[in-house]
């Protein structure tokens, strides 16, 4: 039975995971060639990766980034697609009706999803580290160290499993693409100011941890990780009662349209609360988000009204 | 072996689609289910294989509940015509999804009917025209070997040596007893002869159940050639009016006996002869009044 389900998800989607794969490794070789185009134009001995890769810390410079950024846009997108494809494709049709429980399928398909993910990962970290091992002149330094690589590829892996997380939950409630698309860039870029929010209060003292940055990293990791766990296991249960007539719709589960709603105005408002500079920004930004959002989740029995008092006006 | 739907309800944004269904199904029984456009025909299937989660009630395949027991619901196909995956897919590329899901599924037989019906393997489903798509579609359902097979309008829009073919199929099909077609249509006479039982829904629920061959058994069609063009006392109260053009009269007499026949005799008609009674027919005589057949038309 499982060998079955396994095989199925696999058959489904085995282009999505080997396009990915390739994308990711071509990006990976573009950034490669554009840095050794980089460090040709340099003089004399130079040294790749600084000395502070032998720090248990994330290492991230502009010429070589022990965790590319890229990888984070390659699991934001796999748990995407992965979601969103079964259902705008009504491949979610044969897989509830295909006779294995849906708990099966849905557990199937996150484990084969994040596997392609971590093999992606280890094939572009390959290539990008590959080109420079064998391409780099030898008056160009490349010297590797543990500490800095694993720190790096924990925090780099924990932050694609919370951005896998992240769009694999939204695709699960949200049946526009478009919509969806732009919901997830929308509060992908926030959590930078969520970011801001954490830093401002660790310099100010105000968590009273005092963590250093290899402890502000861990912590980072660890957040996404749960939060991963957590979007993973709720999933679970909605998928469990995912019904397939809300297809189309911006929320699938109509149930979930006030929480959103809540949690919208309460998110964007807080972010800018903390963020702004005086009150006056605060309540604009309030009242900004409560409108928008009223009218992002309920525009469909809007715009019907709108379109029946239009006719009935020019009637 | 039987199929049951127990109570099963539907309600999409706050209206009741169907509500309370309950019918048994066995595999040898070619089933039909008629109701006007948007009556919850397709919401009821889709409510039967779990695309839709039910509000209430259940189906059984062989007394499990296929929500406790999904693997039962390899024994029931469905494919929705509106909604379904195969269009970025070609042709042979099909049966790799369906022998996943159906063990039964007969490959071979798959590859003789595309050959049979002309279909080329390589193309891709939504290159197809309306009619081979329905071609394969039909062709799907008969070789996944299901035992419970749900065909959602096969013959909308389909001309007529294509109806042909799939009305030949189906009733092949259940020749063995070993397999059952549920097939919904908003038109009688595509369903006429190849039904021996009738689902009527109406009003999200299911009006009635009608065993074909029982109602047969006792109703006539007659067509009348009388004398004058008065409407006899017999007919108005035992017959139900299909046609009048002058003189002649068509007639639905759903319990015919010696005593209308012989009172129809005494009136000396012109013609009096016994025509074939179709679907249609019946559906006029029994639910005229109180089922909104009418409306169907």
């Amino acid at each position: 039975m499982q060998n079955q389900v396994t095989k199925l998800i696999w058959r489904r989607h085995r282009r999505t995971f080997v396009l990915a794969g390739l994308l990711s490794m071509l990006v990976a070789v573009a950034n490669d060639l554009i840095t050794l185009h980089g460090l040709n134009q340099t003089q004399g001995h130079y040294e790749l990766v600084k000395a502070s890769i032998n720090h248990w810390e994330v290492y991230n410079t502009s010429n070589f980034p022990a965790y590319s950024f890229w990888l984070l846009i390659v699991a934001w997108l796999l748990g995407l697609v992965l979601m969103n494809q079964d259902l705008t494709d009504n491949f979610n049709q044969f897989l509830f009706s295909s006779g294995f429980s849906r708990q099966r399928v849905y557990w199937t398909k996150l484990w084969q999803g994040l596997l392609a993910m971590l093999v992606i990962v280890s094939l572009t970290l390959a290539v990008q580290y590959g080109i420079f091992w064998v391409s780099l002149p030898a008056r160009i330094g490349f010297h590797l160290a543990w500490p800095g690589l694993i720190t790096s590829w924990g925090y780099g892996l924990a932050g694609s499993l919370g951005m896998f997380a992240m769009c694999w939950f939204a695709a699960l409630i949200v049946g526009q693409t478009g919509a969806l698309v732009v919901t997830l860039i929308g509060f992908t870029l926030s959590l930078s100011g969520v970011a801001a929010i954490f830093e401002q209060l660790d310099s100010n003292g105000g968590l009273g941890w005092n963590l250093s940055g290899a402890q502000v990293a861990w912590l980072s990791a660890g957040s996404w990780v749960m939060a991963a766990l957590i979007l993973f296991i709720w999933g679970a249960y909605l998928y469990q009662h995912l019904s397939l007539e809300h297809n189309g719709e911006y929320l699938l589960f109509p149930g979930l349209r006030v929480p959103v709603y809540i949690v919208f105005v309460v998110y964007v408002t807080g972010i800018n609360g903390f963020n702004g500079t005086d009150t006056y920004s605060t309540i604009i930004s309030f009242l900004v988000s409560a409108a928008f959002g009223y009218f992002w989740l309920w525009r469909p029995g809007i715009m019907a009204k709108w379109h029946r008092w239009r006719s009935q006006r020019e009637g | 072996m039987t199929l049951q739907v127990k109570q099963l309800s539907k309600q999409i944004n706050k209206h009741q689609i169907i509500s309370d269904v309950t019918f048994n199904w066995a595999p040898g029984e070619i089933i039909g289910l008629v109701g006007r456009n948007g009556v919850g025909k397709t919401t009821l299937f889709r409510t039967m294989v779990n695309h839709y989660v039910a509000d209430a009630g259940q189906v059984l395949v062989d007394d499990h509940p296929i929500q406790q027991a999904p693997t039962r619901q390899r024994e029931i196909f469905f494919l929705d015509t509106q909604y379904n995956f195969l269009s970025n897919y070609s042709l042979k590329e099909l049966p790799d999804f369906y022998s996943l899901v159906y063990p039964k599924f007969d490959r071979q037989r798959y590859g003789e009917l595309l050959r049979h019906f002309d279909l080329n393997a390589g193309d891709q489903y939504r290159r197809l025209s309306k009619g081979m798509r329905a071609m394969v579609n039909i062709i799907l359902a008969l070789t996944s070997n299901a035992t419970y097979l749900i065909l959602d309008e096969p013959f909308d829009g389909l001309d007529v040596i294509v109806r042909e073919n799939i009305a030949t199929m189906v009733i092949d099909e259940v020749a063995d007893q070993r397999k059952g077609f549920l097939i919904s249509s908003h038109d009688l006479n595509e369903l006429d002869g190849l039904s021996d039982r009738v689902l009527l829904l109406k009003d999200s629920q299911l009006a009635h159940d009608y065993n074909l061959e029982a109602i047969r058994e006792t109703a006539k069609k007659i067509q009348l050639v009388l004398p004058d063009k008065t409407i006899p006392a017999v007919l108005k109260e035992h017959s139900h009016l299909i046609r009048v053009s002058g003189r002649v009269l068509v007639v639905v007499i759903t319990d015919y006996t010696d005593a209308i026949d012989q009172q129809l005799r005494a009136l000396h008609p012109v013609l009096l002869e016994e025509l074939p009674l179709t679907l249609e027919d019946l559906f006029r005589a029994n639910l005229a009044h109180d089922t909104g057949y009418q409306l169907l038309k």
